[in-house]
């Protein structure tokens, strides 16, 4: 082979920075022109060939022969592919190794003249020493590189035995700079290239390795909340590339945008503004993240200025309260009042109204009515066996698992700052050494308080001084003074037999059919039925027990119309026995004749009035006055006092003042289970008392009541309607009572008006007589004697 | 010899099929455009290589590469096949643009 067969002119193209070796693919992007017009030359041959030279200087454009590495690779074009901008993109395979001559122009490109120079082929044990060493330092030096993929370059550098083969291919993983990889390719020998790369590898081991040390001696430095904001940056980043916005941004962004549109006042603004800027520098995961999250939901969702506009005409008001509730006068006349007042003065406050009543009279649905009358909001919570402060303030946002009170959650729930607020049964809230409920609604149920009301979760003032507040209660007894004071007392009385009957026809009966799916059609009621449902199945002031009678009547029938009986059903009031079973109240009747010594009176108890009868007996030979009967203190006391007024004025009443000494008196009151206190039955002990001493029977017919003085004056008491209609139930048509209650009479149904006739006293001489007849003619007797 | 092995490394290799056939041995090689005067065929104990070069051609005068995949120059390919080829004939035939070889073996019983 002379030299002159090898000897090429071929096109050249000059690359910067790289080398290309031979045996080795290189991808490259052509763009000057004289390249791309070289490319092309090669393009066109039939060989594709070209000659690849590296350029000494990077920045020079046209280089020279000067300006070229005189050793370079001869190369073949494997693919190309032009782009729009007119370079060429090619893949290049590096063929063998040539010295460049002579360069030459040819048109807009350079040739160049070349030799192939190849190395003499050498085997020794030095090679092989050196390939093995090599590749050890190789397959280390890549264990830094490229961690992940080690086995695989493991295997493809330790499977190739041809050493110059294995210096090529090696050369461009490692970066080296382009005098080192054209001192690789220029090598005289294989021993000298393995050599040389020998040094570098080992040279860029030691760089690899300490810099591998001083990363991991920066991670230790490094402390643990760095690598966690660092970790949870990336995991942002992960989540980002997935779907977007991370699931707290969107969060951030949505309340962010609630906040914008919500109209707060400027303070809650700020608070709510500073509470956000906390979350978005917040983690997910932080426990506090869920707690400012649910604190903003809260701050966005409270009604701090929406508000419904109240519906003023009084005429429709009225119409409503009179659909909804049978009677209850001075309860409608009140709220109409306020609807009066809120036309003329729009910022008037709302009254704060405690409804007081047996159960079962209507209390809560009477809240529900008025809130429709006015065209408010309702909202109920009940405060029964409530016992914890922090019920109705919250907790602290500290606390873990801490929430607004009920007051706040009452009107979150309501969307309106003005509604209807019912809190129910507010004379059962508890007390214990977590605190008061019932300090808490001292601030509550105060107007002049309550437009800054607290709450220990929200922290930020909140306006109640628009809600209606109503309560309900059953009892004034266990509700603390303070509290009292500073609500309206509604009575709510319980409910005559005629009242009752009323109620049934107008909301009872239609409400039981609606329910048990039937057509008034389908039953005959009449009111004589109904007056016996009332007497021999209930005993309460209210109409629940009423009601559920009513109610399981209508699903008797209902039961035969399913049948196929669609006969409408008589009920008869002898008959109630096949629709109730049997009756659970024996008639209660007065007793029909009293013994000396016993006296009738009346109580009056949480689940309407009650008849008792004040039994008393002389004790021959003993001493002093025995109480049974379960009574309370007040009511022992007023047991002295009217034996004390009768041993006192003994000879007005022609009594033998020794009867006094010689005899002991016991006072007994039936039924000897049930706890009675209060000062109402003075006047009926002193009548019992009254009527032992003297042997002459009190008048069967007659009941009495009313609070006594040592000095015989007879005092006013409370529960008139009640205790009237308890006697009226009986069967007693004569009342003794307190003159200063004649204005109570009022209350009472027309028709029980009329039917019972009313004793009027202000001395206890006056009940006696009225209520002793004999009596009377004793005094008569005495006082003609004398 | 030595300078040849070294700077004549193909650049590319071709698909093969191989077929045993009832004399011996059918390869078929994916070898377009390659004349066969330009190819070679070189058995040593039992593997056979076949190289060569692909040239390219001009069509038509003014047309230039818009882009380029087919792979050009020298080729080599060697099969490794499991017997003794020594002696065995050689046949090449080029078919639509597939190379087909025929090796027909001495002995070999089928």
């Amino acid at each position: 082979m002379s030299t002159a067969e090898n000897v090429q002119t071929l096109p050249i193209l000059p690359i910067k920075n790289t080398v290309l070796f031979p045996f080795m693919l290189m991808p490259l992007n052509v763009g000057r022109p004289a390249s791309i017009a070289a490319t092309e030359a090669a393009l066109a041959s039939e060989e594709k060939e070209l000659v690849v030279a590296t350029q000494r200087d990077a920045s020079v454009d046209h280089p020279g022969l000067d300006e070229l590495y005189s050793i370079a690779t001869k190369a073949i074009i494997k693919k190309m592919a032009r782009k729009a901008d007119g370079l060429l993109d090619v893949v290049l395979f590096g063929v063998e190794r040539v010295v460049v001559l002579k360069l030459e122009t040819a048109g807009a490109y350079q040739t160049a003249r070349v030799k192939p120079l190849p190395l003499p082929q050498e085997k020794s044990p030095e090679i092989e020493a050196l390939r093995r060493e090599v590749t050890e330092l190789a397959v280390r030096a890549l264990a830094f590189i490229q961690p992940q993929a080690t086995e695989d370059l493991r295997r493809l550098v330790a499977g190739d035995a041809d050493p110059l083969r294995l210096v090529y291919m090696l050369a461009p993983l490692f970066g080296l700079d382009i005098e080192k990889e054209q001192a690789l390719l220029g090598a005289s020998t294989v021993t000298e290239c393995l050599r040389l790369m020998h040094t570098y590898l080992t040279h860029e081991l030691q760089v690899l390795e300490l810099r591998s040390k001083i990363a991991s001696e920066a991670q230790t430095e490094m402390t643990k909340e760095q690598r966690e904001y660092l970790l949870r940056q990336q995991m942002r980043a992960i989540q980002k590339e997935l779907g977007g916005d991370t699931p707290e941004q969107t969060e951030v962004a949505l309340l962010r945008e609630r906040l914008a549109k919500a109209d707060l006042p400027d303070e809650v603004r700020r608070e709510a503004e500073r509470e956000l800027a906390r979350l978005e520098r917040l983690p997910t995961a932080a426990p506090d993240y869920h707690v400012a999250r649910s604190y903003l939901d809260l701050l966005l969702e409270i009604p701090w200025r929406v508000s419904t506009e109240d519906l003023l005409e009084i005429p429709r008001a009225r119409q409503i309260l009179d659909e909804d509730h049978y009677d209850l006068r001075e309860v409608k006349e009140r709220i109409l009042e306020h609807l009066g007042v809120l036309k003329l003065n729009p910022t008037a406050k709302s009254p704060i109204l405690c409804f007081v009543g047996p159960p079962g009279v209507g209390k809560t649905s009477l809240g529900q009515s008025i809130a429709r009358a006015v065209g408010r909001k309702f909202e109920r919570l009940s405060l029964g066996g409530m016992h914890d402060e922090a019920e109705l303030r919250g907790h602290r946002r500290t606390y873990i698992g801490a929430m607004p009170g009920r007051i706040i959650q009452a009107m979150r729930r309501a969307g309106v700052n003005n509604p209807v607020l019912m809190l129910d049964e507010v004379d059962k809230v508890g007390r214990d050494f977590r605190g008061d409920p019932a300090a808490a609604l001292l601030e509550i149920l105060d107007p002049e308080q309550n437009r800054t009301f607290r709450d220990n979760y929200l922290d930020l003032p909140f306006d109640l001084s628009k809600v209606f507040f109503i309560t309900t209660a059953n009892t004034l007894e266990t509700i603390p003074q303070p509290l009292l004071d500073r609500m309206e007392i509604l009575r709510l009385a319980g409910y005559s037999e005629e009242e009752k009957v009323e109620i049934a026809k107008r909301y009872l009966m239609p409400r039981q059919l609606k329910e048990s799916g039937l057509k008034p059609e389908d039953w005959l009621f009449p009111d004589d039925a109904l007056k016996a449902i009332i007497a021999q199945y209930t005993r309460e002031a209210g109409v629940r027990q009423f009601e559920r009678a009513i109610g399981r009547i209508a699903r008797k029938i209902a039961v035969r119309h399913a049948e196929g009986d669609t006969e409408a059903a008589a009920i008869a009031a002898d008959d109630l026995t096949s629709w109730l079973g049997p009756r659970r109240f024996s008639l209660e009747q007065a007793r029909k004749q009293l013994p000396a010594g016993v006296a009738t009176g009346l109580a009056w108890t949480e689940a309407g009035g009650e008849v008792l009868y004040v039994e008393a007996t002389l004790l021959p030979n003993g001493r002093g006055l025995t109480l049974t009967g379960q009574l309370g203190e007040v009511m022992q006391e007023s047991a002295r006092a009217a034996q004390s007024y009768l041993w006192s004025h003994a000879e007005e009443f022609g009594i033998d003042r020794d009867r006094f000494c010689k005899y002991g008196v016991h006072i007994h009151v039936p039924a000897g289970a049930i706890p009675k206190d209060g000062p109402s039955a003075g006047v009926t002990m002193a009548a019992a008392l009254a009527s032992v001493y003297t042997d002459d029977p009190a008048r069967a017919d007659t009941a009495m009541t009313g609070e006594i003085t040592l000095t015989g004056l007879v005092l006013p008491i409370g529960g008139v309607k009640e205790k009237v209609l308890a006697a009226r139930r009986v069967g007693i048509r004569r009342v003794i009572l307190p003159r200063e209650n004649e204005k109570d009479l009022s209350e009472l149904p027309e028709q029980v008006g009329k039917e019972m006739e009313f004793v009027f006293a202000e001395r206890i001489e006056e009940v006696l007589s009225a209520a002793i007849p004999d009596l009377n003619r004793q005094v008569s007797r005495r006082r003609a004697a004398s | 010899m030595n300078e040849r092995d070294l700077s004549g490394r193909a650049c590319w290799c071709p698909a093969a099929d191989i077929y045993r056939t009832r004399t011996g041995w059918l390869i078929k090689y994916d070898l377009a455009g390659v004349a066969t005067h330009d190819i070679e065929v070189t058995i040593a104990g039992s593997s056979i290589t076949v190289s060569g070069i692909r040239r390219d051609w001009q069509l038509e005068d003014g047309a230039r590469h818009y882009s380029m995949e087919i792979a050009y120059n020298r080729f080599e390919r060697t099969v490794e096949l499991p017997c003794d080829l020594s002696g065995a004939e050689v046949a090449l035939q080029g078919r639509e643009g597939i190379l087909l070889l025929r090796l027909t073996c001495q002995g070999e019983n089928p």
